[in-house]
């Protein structure tokens, strides 16, 4: 019984499973006999073995714990990189190749949507964000790895990040006086001149909204996907309590698939919107707009 | 009636009102986009993309209730 982690020790009744598979989803779980909230990972698993110890590295570790789980993704990514970089060769080998691939495509699609100008510049920015969300929303399905987007914080950061990002290189491209000029609505004539008190606002709360939309769009998805599976592994747990086996069904092999899923489309859908904001403020193109 | 027991009502019922509504959304454009595809295969593949961005925007409607959902459903059972 020692060998097992203790919230895999099952007792005599259904309700202590619960209450042994919730005190094991660690501070996400729900109060008093509702399903987990989310799984355990490395970090909460070592502070509960550890029984959460007061002094040395574990309290830090346990509250930065989603900063831990973004570096880890950072670093993954930064030796992939180097290592494909420093032996590159013109005959590519097999992770250069995908590694080539994967560039490749993110920069095509991309610049189809910045435009020829200036896609260029910021494919660097969008593709390291596509990679770097969809790899930090896969992680959350990786056993003891935990999806730091599940987090408000780094959602939110990502978004202002974007936010910035979009806002500066307009300032910059465009000027300051032909930025304000665009929030205004561009005016023209004596009507568009008369409404622009109606305009500034409302341009400058929309531009304000896509950040918070960002933000919340993906921490929502990530935190629901993340919460499925944990409650669909509480009742796998559950739904063995009679027979006091240490595992459960895996009910929640199904919902991994949707999150494989829903965690793509929404590293997708982050960086396109970026790049879509990109494109409304830059100067448009003088030519014909492909479809 | 407390906070609590309005809470416990409110929620899931705001929840489903959000999904019912993406729901509706998310049919009609998902059929116009497959109406598109059969009208015209080779452009099925930007057809696709723009209804996979479309649909998340759309979803994401019913996220932001969900968050508040999670956000509000940590008051209960204080």
């Amino acid at each position: 019984m020692s060998l097992l982690p203790h919230w895999l020790v099952l007792t005599a009744h259904g309700e202590q499973v619960a209450d042994t598979a919730h005190a094991a989803a660690g501070h996400g779980a729900a109060e008093g006999g509702g399903l987990p909230t989310s799984l355990p990972n490395a970090v909460t698993l070592v502070n509960d073995a550890l029984h959460h110890p007061e002094t040395g590295i574990m309290p830090f570790l346990h509250h930065f714990e989603v900063v831990l789980f973004a570096f880890v993704i950072l670093t993954f990514m930064c030796i992939v990189a180097m290592r494909v970089y420093k032996n590159r060769k013109l005959i590519p080998g097999r992770l250069q190749a995908i590694v080539e691939m994967l560039v490749d495509g993110l920069s095509n699609f991309f610049i189809g949507i910045v435009g020829e100008k200036y896609g260029p510049r910021y494919v660097p920015f969008l593709g390291t964000l596509f990679v770097y969300i969809l790899l930090m929303n896969f992680a959350g399905l990786i056993p003891f790895l935990h999806s730091s987007t599940a987090n408000l914080n780094t959602t939110a950061a990502l978004a202002i990040c974007v936010f910035l990002h979009v806002q500066g290189s307009a300032i910059k491209h465009l000027g300051i006086g032909k930025w304000i000029y665009h929030l205004m609505g561009e005016p023209r004539d004596v009507i568009t001149w008369v409404l622009v008190p109606i305009n500034l606002p409302i341009h400058i709360i929309g531009e304000l909204a896509k950040p918070f939309s960002l933000a919340l769009r993906l921490f929502g998805n990530i935190t629901g996907e993340d919460v499925l599976i944990a409650a669909f592994v509480g009742l796998g747990v559950l739904s063995l309590g009679f027979l006091h086996s240490p595992v459960g069904l895996p009910l929640h092999v199904p919902f991994i698939f949707l999150a494989l899923l829903t965690s793509t489309i929404q590293a997708l859908v982050f960086s396109l919107l970026a790049a879509v904001y990109f494109s409304l403020l830059l100067p448009h193109e003088h030519h014909e707009e492909e479809e | 009636m407390d906070y609590q027991t309005a809470l416990g009502f409110a929620l899931p019922i705001g929840l489903a009102l959000a999904g019912v509504g993406s729901a509706l959304g998310l049919g009609r454009a998902v059929g116009s986009a497959m109406e598109a595809m059969g009208r015209q295969p080779e452009a099925a593949g930007k057809i696709q993309l723009g209804m996979i961005i479309g649909a998340a925007l759309i979803e994401a409607l019913t996220i932001y209730s969900l968050v508040g959902f999670f956000v509000l459903s940590g008051k209960i059972g204080g």
